[in-house]
């Protein structure tokens, strides 16, 4: 894990703001895009619609020149607004303390640069850390000024333990929580599997956007011939005489494991990045832009 | 099959000691490195899978180990030099002597030399019979070293070491106490002597051969600055030859003769060398057919004086000026010594009586010098000492008699501590000190030479005290002081071969003025002088000699003076050499390398293809 404070740094911040400018351009008005739920109420600035008047309510919005013309009282609507809840999980389980850059690292910047152009859209924005379960919270923020402190919670999660997905989004989803999108920053590295885990975000109804991180060296390991395998997560160790053949089978695998989550996701209409450490991450950042689940 | 590297129990030893280790390293698990991964989720997925192969694995693991033990077998076998038994190639012990005297050098009809059909037999030889046979090749110059039967291939590189030897006496070696076939390839021309039960294999075969048998340069004694030179030519040929003497050197254009030699006829030649300057001189033969081209040619160097200034500082000699004045070549000064100073300039001082007190600038001839630092002192008077002794071999010497010497009275000099002499001296111009007496003893040296940087010959009695003067010989040994003062001397005479000559830690150079190796021996230097030549050799100082390398000897020449006739073969010889065709090597190791090597090689590749792990 990367020392305190060294995460977010100056240049990091830089990068942030050009996100948040490209962003901008990419999408004009994205501020109040189509996407969000909007309740149509007496209140508000766009008319949205008419309505049957019902006796007891507030006058204030009886369009009187229709009731002149059609003898009906009709009540004029008008569209506010609604926020959009983002859920953002990371992993900080012990699998992402590997790579160089370490994953972990590399997903709490990805989760740090959408939290913050969450925020500067006014969304209410969740950043769960998980591990065997909910590891870290910050419960939903929003506003530019929640951004600092939103890194100070992100510089301070650690990563350990096993993965266990679904029991972290039980625990997280099982009080009542708003409809919204949640993105998930995971190698997706989990001995029970993320089907299970990614069907309860589908039973909750929640819009997902999967971000798959896994290091060049996952997906094609260069390993001595005998080699004693320790599981990070785990700690168990596994003998394994390695050879082309099994490297080969190895990649086969891998690239199954990505295809697997990356098809899930896809069936269900949900969003899927796949990326390696070595990209730099507002590449990345702008990849979930251009995919435009995020940015709307 | 036979082990020749080892013996039996040996190479069994070490084929069990290969077959555990390599069975042992086989067994040995180093342990695993130990890498972390984010997850062996997916490693025990696919181990699951692969679990169903152990049997082919298995088998690669076996395929592996039966390569590595197949290598290292080999190479173990190899070791031990393995040969197949093969019949009708029974072991044998053979002793071949090679003949390397000079005349083995001689062409031969068919453009090689007797020496290379010698080599062709005698490898054709050391090759026959078992590999487990023991071999051993002796020359008649000594090059090859002496020692037991042994290996073939050490044999064999012994005789690839082998060359003909112009010099030296070449003799039939002794013969190790083992018992073994002798075969002794020889021309029969110089060397005899060996022993019955030996199978002669002759090469000989007559040739062509015209020579120089004999040539060097001599000062006339009535005469010392004239020089003739003595050339022997013989024709060794069976036939009548015309031969052409050729005689070069120095700015002279040389001298031709052509001359017509019966079979066997010698004939000497005295030719003066009044029209040559002083250098080397090279005397050459030529003939229509010459399959013998070592002895054509011969070497010397001709001293001659050049105009020489000689310094006489006397108080007054009579005999001195007036032999002086007879000398050619020769500008005389004389000088009373009062008159005497450093700034007097000529090639040669003699002092007569008087020792300057600092050395003169050049060699000098002293003549009963009183004391001066530059000499050793004067001990003592001696009145009428006894009858000298002296050593002719020495070029101030040459050709002076002493029987009639009378001294009245002579100083007692003191002798530096490395001075030599007086004994017989073997090699001209004497040994290796610097300092040498030679005329008087060693309590009382009467004539020291001293061949330093300037050299100087020093008298230790004055010619007015003794009959010296008077005797025919003065005029000669003044001369050939003067000749040796200015290094007016022939080349030493030696023959092809090791040379030794008197100078300690001395550079040997040719004519070319190409370095030649040279070794110091105690207070000589040798060297190996492989043809003939003139060759220079500089000492510490400005010590010089030069050695004339000249095979010149009658022996060598006569190239058809063999026991054998041509062709003569034994039946033991014919059969020796019938059954001496080359047959295949039985020796396995070479094989058994190569299979290591090509199992090693397949091993690597299919390692890397990855096809045995």
């Amino acid at each position: 894990m990367s020392e305190k404070g060294t995460l977010f740094d100056d240049e990091f911040l830089k990068k942030l703001e050009y996100l948040n400018l490209v962003s901008n351009h990419m999408i004009p008005g994205h501020m109040h895009g189509e996407h969000r739920a909007k309740k149509k109420t007496d209140s508000g600035i766009e008319f949205a619609d008419y309505r049957q008047y019902v006796p007891g309510e507030d006058t204030k919005n009886v369009d009187w020149r229709t009731y002149l013309r059609l003898d009906k009282l009709i009540l004029r609507l008008f569209e506010e607004e609604a926020d959009l809840p983002i859920y953002i999980f990371f992993d900080a389980s012990g699998s992402m303390e590997y790579g160089d850059p370490v994953k972990f690292d590399y997903a709490r910047k990805i989760a740090a640069a959408l939290c913050y152009v969450g925020l500067l859209n006014q969304d209410r924005v969740n950043l769960v850390g998980f591990a065997d379960g909910i590891a870290h919270e910050l419960s939903a923020r929003r506003g530019k000024h929640q951004v600092w402190h939103a890194f100070r919670f992100l510089e301070a999660a650690e990563s350990h333990g096993a993965t266990a997905m679904e029991k972290a989004f039980k625990a997280f989803f099982s009080s009542r929580r708003r409809r919204g999108l949640v993105v998930v920053v995971s190698d997706f590295l989990d001995e029970q599997g993320f089907s299970r885990a990614f069907d309860m975000l589908r039973y909750f109804k929640q819009d997902l956007f999967a971000v798959h991180i896994h290091t060049p060296e996952e997906a094609h390991p260069d390993l001595p011939d005998e080699v004693l395998l320790e599981d990070a997560e785990l700690g168990t160790s596994q003998r394994v005489r390695v050879t082309p053949a099994l490297l080969e089978a190895y990649a086969e695998q891998f690239e199954e494991h990505c295809e697997e989550v990356g098809g899930y996701c896809r069936k269900n209409g949900w969003g899927y990045l796949r990326t390696t450490t070595d990209v730099p991450f507002e590449d990345l950042i702008l990849q979930v832009f251009r995919q435009g689940r995020f940015l709307k | 099959m036979i082990f020749l590297g080892m013996s039996a129990g040996l190479i069994g030893a070490l084929l069990g000691t290969t077959v555990l280790a390599v069975i042992y390293l086989y067994w040995l698990k180093p342990p695993p490195q130990r890498v972390v991964v984010p997850s062996t989720l997916l490693w025990n997925r696919l181990l699951k899978e692969k679990k169903r192969n152990t049997f082919i694995d298995r088998l690669r693991w076996w395929l592996s180990l039966m390569l590595a033990l197949t290598i290292g077998l080999s190479v173990a076998a190899g070791i031990g030099r393995p040969e197949l038994s093969s019949p009708g190639r029974d072991i044998r012990n053979i002793t071949v002597v090679i003949d390397n005297s000079a005349t083995m050098a001689t062409f031969t009809a068919d453009g090689f030399t007797r020496w290379e059909r010698a080599v062709a037999h005698a490898g054709r030889f050391l090759r026959q019979g078992s590999a487990s046979g023991k071999f051993l090749i002796l020359d008649t110059s000594g090059q090859a070293p002496p020692g037991e039967p042994g290996d073939r291939r050490a044999a064999l590189e012994v005789l690839a070491g082998l060359t003909v030897s112009l010099g030296g006496v070449p003799e039939f070696p002794d013969l190790p106490e083992v018992e073994s076939e002798v075969f002794f390839i020889s021309d029969g021309v110089m060397v005899d002597g060996a022993p019955p039960e030996a199978t002669l294999i002759s090469v000989f075969e007559p040739a062509h051969n015209v020579g120089i048998t004999a040539f060097g340069i001599e000062a006339l004694p009535s005469e010392p600055t004239r020089y003739n030179a003595f050339v022997q030519i013989k024709n060794a040929s069976p036939v009548a030859e015309q031969v052409t003497l050729r005689l070069s050197g120095g700015d002279n254009g040389g001298i031709r003769d052509t001359l017509t030699l019966q079979a066997g006829e010698t004939r000497a030649h005295l030719i003066d060398l009044s029209g040559f300057g002083r250098g080397p001189v090279r005397a050459v033969v030529t003939a229509d057919s010459d399959a013998f081209s070592a002895d054509d040619y011969a070497y010397g160097f001709l001293p001659v004086r050049t105009q020489t200034r000689v310094a006489l500082i006397t108080p007054g000699s009579l005999y001195l000026e007036n032999v002086l004045a007879d000398q050619p070549k020769l500008s005389l000064e004389v000088i009373r010594p009062a008159q005497y100073n450093a700034l007097v300039s000529a090639d040669v001082y003699i002092f007569d009586r008087f020792a300057p007190p600092q050395a003169p600038g050049g060699p000098a001839l002293l003549f009963l010098p009183p004391d001066a630092a530059w000499l050793t002192p004067t001990l003592s008077v001696v009145e009428v000492p006894d009858a000298p002794g002296w050593n002719p071999a020495h070029p101030v010497l040459r050709f002076v008699a002493l029987e009639d010497l009378r001294i009245d009275r002579a100083a007692r000099i003191a002798v530096p501590a490395d001075a030599a002499g007086p004994r017989s001296y073997a090699d001209a111009p004497g040994d290796g000190a610097a300092t040498q007496i030679v005329v008087g003893t060693r309590a009382l040296p009467l004539i020291l030479v001293s061949d330093r940087e300037d050299r100087i010959v020093r008298v230790s009695f004055a010619l007015e005290d003794s009959n010296f003067p008077l005797q025919p010989s003065f005029p000669i040994f003044l001369a050939n002081a003067l000749g040796w003062l200015m290094d007016e001397q022939v080349a030493l005479a030696r023959v092809p071969g090791r040379v030794e000559v008197p100078l300690p830690r001395a550079v040997v150079t040719d004519l070319e003025g190409n370095d030649i190796v040279a070794w110091p021996l105690s207070d000589r230097t040798v060297f190996l002088a492989e043809q003939p030549g003139l060759y220079m050799v500089a000492g510490e100082g400005d010590r010089r000699l030069r050695v004339a390398v000249n095979l010149a000897s009658t022996e060598r020449s006569s190239v058809n003076d063999s026991e054998i006739a041509s062709g003569e073969i034994t039946a033991a010889a014919s059969t020796a050499l019938a059954s001496a065709e080359p047959g295949p090597n039985d020796e396995l190791w070479i094989f058994l390398l190569l299979l290591a090597l090509v199992l090693v090689v397949a091993e690597w590749v299919t390692y890397h293809r990855r096809l045995t792990i």
